[in-house]
């Protein structure tokens, strides 16, 4: 990654462990070589709006969740941080 | 090409590719000084020939794993590039023109400076080969050279 490219963080490690999918099974259903899921996963490259919407899309999950300009949270403390509302 | 060797190639850490790299770019400029400071000795031929081809040989080999490094991603042959193979391409390309403008103009300065000094250049088959193999050779190299030289190292299987 160039030295004036912003690090964009995320989360793709541990959705790809959550979900029991290599890197290469992973490349696969996404259409690209396997080492760029390690080099993005690393924080080496930055993946296209495209390439970040479709792996979105595959996980199921908003954009936001998976990659963020700041460092993320563990997944664990985000989602135990705010319960919801109970009705009433 | 076997398969260990292409994986210890395609595995190779940045710094041993770098250095391998300036080896590449190095070895024949170096082989060619040494072969015409040594065709003015009373060493034998032969002995020259056998010492300017050992010290080709560096420069070959690293020529070789520079271009098995790129792995068909500078010229195409890869059947499937994907966004990142071919940001890196553009990268490679646009690195090669930056050196190769900086050998291009460093070359006519030494020439420049070379002939105010009083001295003269004279064009013959002893000075145009050289120039033209390193051409021949380099310009089609520099681009894989350069994606060796500035890709970082490969993220280990998971």
């Amino acid at each position: 990654m160039p030295d004036s490219q912003r690090r964009v963080h995320n989360r793709l490690a541990v959705l790809r462990a959550e979900r029991g999918l290599s890197r290469r099974q992973l490349a696969d259903k996404l259409g690209i070589n396997y080492q760029t899921i390690g080099y993005i996963e690393r924080g080496d490259y930055n993946p296209s709006l495209e390439l970040a919407l479709t792996i979105a899309d595959l996980f199921r999950l908003p954009i936001e969740a998976i990659f963020s300009l700041k460092p993320m949270a563990p997944l664990s403390e985000e989602i135990f941080r705010d319960p919801p509302a109970t009705a009433r | 090409m076997n398969t260990t060797l292409a994986s210890g190639i395609e595995y190779l850490p940045q710094s041993r590719r770098r250095l391998l790299v300036a080896v590449a770019m190095a070895g024949y400029p170096v082989a060619v000084a040494v072969l015409a400071g040594l065709k003015h000795t009373s060493l034998n031929r032969w002995l020259i020939l056998a010492l300017f081809l050992l010290l080709l040989l560096p420069a070959v080999a690293t020529l070789a794993i520079g271009y098995r490094y790129a792995r068909g991603r500078i010229d195409g042959r890869r059947a499937r590039l994907d966004e990142r193979d071919l940001a890196l391409r553009q990268q490679a390309y646009a690195l090669s023109h930056r050196v190769l403008t900086i050998i291009l103009i460093a070359a006519t300065a030494i020439t420049e400076i070379y002939l105010t000094s009083g001295n003269t250049l004279q064009l013959d088959a002893n000075t145009f080969w050289p120039a033209a193999v390193w051409v021949i050779v380099y310009l089609p190299a520099l681009p894989s050279l350069m994606l060796a030289w500035i890709e970082t190292d490969q993220p280990t299987d998971a």
